[in-house]
């Protein structure tokens, strides 16, 4: 008996161990003929050069200048930069969370565009809220700062200097929109960037800092509109120079002070005194219900609206 | 023992291959012979008051992906279906877009005057040549500004030239007026040509210049069967003066990098307070060391 | 005649020469609380703040909240120390020397915190090199410093009497090299009509400052949070809040202190009933205007009612019910009942109303900062549980717990280093009838 169970558990753990090996080889190969770092997202754009290389640069991100951090402390000469969200075509799409985080190689737990479902009392309609930073013209984020990490520019633009910043996060108690985000440790995505880091393109990000929207001045210098603007499939974000009058999405440019005439623009908390430059224009004649953000939507950012108002009330 | 290999190995490889999404390429890996490569090219032409611009863009279709080519020459030529006539290359830049300018004169037009453009990829041995072509006559738009009765008006002439070479006039056509911005054109009024080729629109009054109220106006035909896109552009100074704030001292805000003086004063006031009185603290014991040295101890 | 007299450096002696099996045990554990912080730390550097409970929201948690509580109680010796000092009140003399090592220890402790929060330690210098003066937290650096440097020197010029005491007693049996610090910190004080009149002057000056200065470190503190636009934050009336609320939780540690190191050192004789009800009517009075300040911040924020108002009440109402209730109601109404009422009016009671006004007081600087960054403005949104609510994890706790060791570990060795109440003035005052009022 003792023999036979001996012999018998032998052979299972042989068999075991072969089986195992198997595995091993089998799957190494499968491995070997598969590349998986292609195939994770999907969305990285590849630039083809005539010998058939292929350059890896994020979608949009071709090649962006980079000023160094003492030349982002001054503004682009003569502008000042306004953004204009149109919300009544806002489905939350979530394309312009998305192309944001792709542009300054963000992780998937950092968002510099947040898109929250509000509704602002009982009987008012809710919707959806796409919402930067404001880069607010009395910024209490940068009264705050110890350092001088973060700063106004004359252009309008509220930047960040990673370098600088202690993490200290007062900055972050002090936005009263929630705008910021901290590096609460490495992000593997922070690697993706070999280039020199520059505040003006927010990337690559450090552990220990903060970070939030920059209105993407290294794609203003070579003359295009933020990757949310462009990549927002229903044109809602619109940019420009305020002093220019003039705001486009990527394919409609309209004069600013006609379109917030003409479409009661907006600012969002007004009585705070932060001064914003960010116009929202109210929903009237939407084009999308409310429901129709929920459409597509992962699991995971479902839930996040379900103790709001709305959700709450469509669950009876 | 050898089944047991074999199995496990065939049963692993099957699983990987479920769990595994099987990329489309593989990084430095050009040709898949089962994925089709396809070039493609795009040719956008716009005719301006001396010259015409050709920009063609060329990408490349791998399965479901479309990237940019860069670094790829581009032959431009034009003919008239008999004659054909190189203009020049250029090469793509990294978004796929190479752009040529010609001058307008020269060029070998058919009968009705109008001239094939093309734009050609030759290929090469990793991507199949494209081409892309575009027929178009030229034409000419002049702008004018002028004042009648105190009113600001915009007159839009659009010619083009017949067979003797002189200018005959375009009649009802459409005519787009923009003003350039920093990222794009935004678009002021439209302008309806009569029979003689001209149309007049007044001057919309809150049109940001530059600072001294100059303003670039241009004027489009988009999208004409024989004419394409042709532009012409002028120069005003109507436009209002643009104010962008430009500190003569820098200011002193809560957020500026130079505090307030209130602030600066105040602080300087409290700490020197504080300080000296630690300072005569500090004295005060300084002086009992001095003194110990003379006293006796009486203790 | 005087050498027969009694010395009660005799009394005292034995504390600073000896360590008994218990005292080593007893900061042998310290250590070791001390070395599990440590380790907490070191998870924290390696790993992120990430082990941290705080989040993109509550970005300020446990640690602000022990730095606000460390230097709430460095005002103990500003209070009993220096306010007495200029009323000259008999009584305080026992305790003068215990308020002013809890106010040094706790203001060396409290900054510490605020370093376990910062992201880039490694930058920390920039808050000199680069600072802003517009920053409040410029201010609060600043602030800490020159009442550290402040708080140093009233104690330097406190204890220099008894330095030179124990320099001058024979027969202290210390190894030399404490003899000889004591030499040289005592500057050859010898108690000259001309140096005592050196020394009282400085004191007296040095004891406005510190009441004047603490006043101001605690008003930077309380505005930091008070200039942001959180709801719930932006109150006027916390600079005078947090001042109240510090010298409340500096009394009802000094009460601790008081039963600890009569207990150990057996101090029954100088520090008696009375001294714990003085220290505990100043308990009283400030559990009033403590319960006062309390009542009027709520009462404001509730009954205008505005939305992120009340909000910020519900949510205290709902997940913070308890805190709320310990710190507010019993914290405020406990002590006014043990000293309010003669037959309550014992030591222990006294005492174990300290411990739980200490736990109030900490409940209630965590229930300042916790609860309005989870309601801001904008409704946070997140599907991630630690991204909607705060809950600290283990190491902010260790962390928390390494800093109270500290603070016990740096008070036994000063006690253990100077006697911890004053010798000198009592030698003399054995010749007054009453040292007690």
């Amino acid at each position: 008996m003792n023999k036979n169970q001996k012999n018998s558990r032998r052979q299972f753990l042989k068999k075991g161990l072969i089986a195992g090996a198997g595995v091993a080889i089998g799957g190494g190969l499968v491995a070997a003929y598969v590349d998986v770092s292609a195939a994770e997202t999907g969305e990285k754009v590849k630039v083809l050069t005539t010998d058939g290389e292929i350059m890896e640069v994020d979608r949009g991100l071709l090649k962006l200048p980079r000023v160094s951090i003492a030349e982002s402390h001054k503004g682009i000469p003569g502008r000042k930069f306004v953004m204009v969200i149109d919300l009544g075509k806002c489905k939350n799409a979530r394309k312009c969370v998305e192309a944001c985080q792709k542009g300054h190689h963000l992780p998937q737990s950092q968002e510099f565009m947040k898109v929250y479902l509000l509704q602002d009392s009982e009987k008012t309609a809710p919707y959806w809220f796409p919402k930067p930073c404001f880069h607010c013209d009395n910024p209490l984020c940068v009264s705050v700062c110890p350092v001088g990490a973060t700063y106004k520019r004359t252009d309008g633009i509220v930047l960040i200097d990673n370098e600088r910043c202690i993490g200290c996060k007062f900055c972050m108690t002090g936005c009263p929109y929630s705008t910021r985000v901290f590096a609460w440790k490495h992000y593997p995505e922070f690697d993706e960037d070999k280039e020199p880091y520059s505040p003006e393109a927010s990337s690559p990000g450090k552990e220990g800092t903060v970070s939030k929207c920059d209105f993407c001045p290294d794609l203003i210098r070579i003359g295009k509109i933020p990757y949310c603007a462009s990549a927002c499939p229903m044109g809602v974000i619109y940019f420009g120079d305020v002093d220019e009058d003039t705001v486009t999405n990527g394919t409609e440019t309209l004069q600013f002070s006609k379109l917030i005439h003409d479409r009661a623009g907006y600012r969002y908390l007004e009585t705070l005194g932060t001064r914003p430059c960010v116009y929202y224009l109210p929903p009237v004649d939407r084009q999308y219900e409310v429901d129709r953000g929920f459409g597509d939507l992962e699991e995971s950012v479902k839930e996040r609206y379900k103790d709001t108002p709305y959700s709450k009330k469509n669950k009876q | 023992m050898k089944r047991v290999f074999v199995f496990s190995l065939i049963i692993c490889t099957m699983i990987s291959m479920v769990f595994q999404p099987i990329s489309s390429y593989a990084e430095n890996n050009t040709d898949s012979t089962n994925i089709p490569v396809e070039s493609r090219m795009a040719l956008n032409y716009i005719c301006s008051s001396d010259s015409l611009l050709l920009t063609a863009t060329l990408s490349i279709k791998k399965g479901d992906i479309t990237l940019a080519l860069e670094n790829a020459t581009i032959e431009y030529s034009a003919s008239n279906g008999a004659i054909s006539k190189l203009l020049g290359k250029a090469t793509t830049d990294q978004e796929g877009n190479a752009v040529f300018k010609i001058s307008s004169a020269g060029l070998p037009a058919d009968k009705e005057g109008m001239v094939s453009y093309s734009a050609k990829f030759p290929g090469n041995n990793k991507y199949p040549a494209a081409e892309a072509n575009f027929i178009a006559k030229p034409a000419k738009i002049k702008l004018f500004f002028s004042i009648e009765d105190s009113l600001r008006l915009m007159k839009v002439t659009a010619t083009q030239k017949n067979e003797n070479g002189e200018d005959v006039a375009i009649p009802k056509e459409t005519v787009n007026i923009y003003v350039p911005r920093l990222f794009s054109l935004l678009k002021i009024g439209e302008v309806a040509l009569d029979e003689n080729g001209t149309g007049t629109m007044e001057f919309p009054k809150e049109i940001v210049g530059d600072t001294i109220g100059n303003i670039i106006v241009m004027a489009r035909i988009e999208e004409h069967d024989q004419f394409g896109f042709v532009q012409g552009e002028n120069m005003s100074n109507w436009g209002v003066p643009k104010q962008y704030y430009k500190a003569e001292v820098p200011s002193r805000e809560l957020w500026t990098p130079i505090a307030p003086l209130w602030m600066i004063i105040t602080l300087l006031i409290m700490l020197a307070g504080v300080w000296a009185h630690y300072a005569y603290a500090v004295y005060e014991l300084v002086m009992i060391k001095r003194l110990s040295k003379k006293n006796k101890p009486l203790f | 005649m005087e050498l027969e007299q009694k010395n009660p450096l005799r009394d005292f002696s034995p504390q600073l020469e000896r360590t008994s099996i218990l005292g080593y045990a007893w900061i042998v554990f310290l250590l070791g609380v001390i070395g599990l912080g440590f380790y907490a730390f070191l998870a924290q550097v390696y790993e992120g703040h990430e082990v941290t409970g705080m989040r993109d929201n509550v970005v300020w948690g446990v640690y602000i909240v022990n730095f606000i509580f460390f230097m709430g109680i460095s005002y103990a010796g500003a209070l009993i120390s220096g306010t007495l000092h200029l009323f000259k009140t008999a009584w305080r003399k026992p305790i003068i020397r215990m308020a002013e090592f809890i106010t040094i220890i706790a203001l060396l402790i409290g900054p510490c915190f605020i370093l376990l929060c910062i992201g880039r330690l490694d930058k920390l210098h920039y808050l000199v090199l680069f600072g802003r003066i517009q920053s409040p937290i410029t201010w609060d650096v600043i602030a800490i410093s020159t009442d550290i440097f402040g708080c140093f020197i009233f104690l330097y010029l406190s204890v220099l009497r008894d330095l030179a005491t124990l320099r001058d007693y024979e027969l202290l049996q210390l190894p030399n090299w404490r003899k000889k610090l004591y030499r040289l910190l005592a500057l050859g004080y010898t108690g000259t009509p001309e140096q005592q009149q050196r020394l009282n002057r400085a004191t007296d000056i040095m004891a406005a400052m510190v009441i004047a200065i603490a006043i101001i470190v605690y008003s930077v503190l309380a505005w930091i949070f008070s200039v942001t636009l959180q709801p719930g934050w932006h109150s006027t009336i916390f600079g005078p809040y947090f001042v109240i609320a510090a010298v409340y939780s500096g009394s009802a540690v000094l009460i601790l202190c008081m039963w600890v190191f009569r207990k150990i050192y057996h101090l029954e004789e100088y520090i008696t009933k009375k001294h714990f009800v003085a220290v505990g009517v100043i308990m009283l009075v400030l559990a009033a205007f403590f319960g006062y300040f309390t009542f009027s911040d709520y009462l404001t924020k509730w009954y205008g009612s505005e939305k992120n108002d009340e909000l910020l009440i519900q949510l205290l109402f709902k997940e913070f019910y308890w805190p709320f209730i310990i710190s507010n109601y019993i914290g405020v109404l406990l002590p006014l009942l043990v000293v309010g009422i003669a037959k309550l009016r014992t030591i222990t009671n006294i005492t174990l109303t300290a411990i739980v006004v200490v736990i109030a007081l900490w409940l209630n600087r965590y229930l300042i900062v916790v609860p309005t960054l989870e309601s801001p403005y904008l409704p946070i949104q997140d599907s991630r549980a630690a991204w909607l609510n705060y809950s600290a994890t283990w190491v902010e706790w260790s962390l928390t717990a390494a800093g109270v060791a500290i603070f016990c570990l740096l008070f036994t060795l000063a006690s253990k280093f100077i006697t911890i109440v004053p010798v000198t003035g009592l030698i003399k005052e054995e010749k007054k009838e009453d040292i007690l009022v």
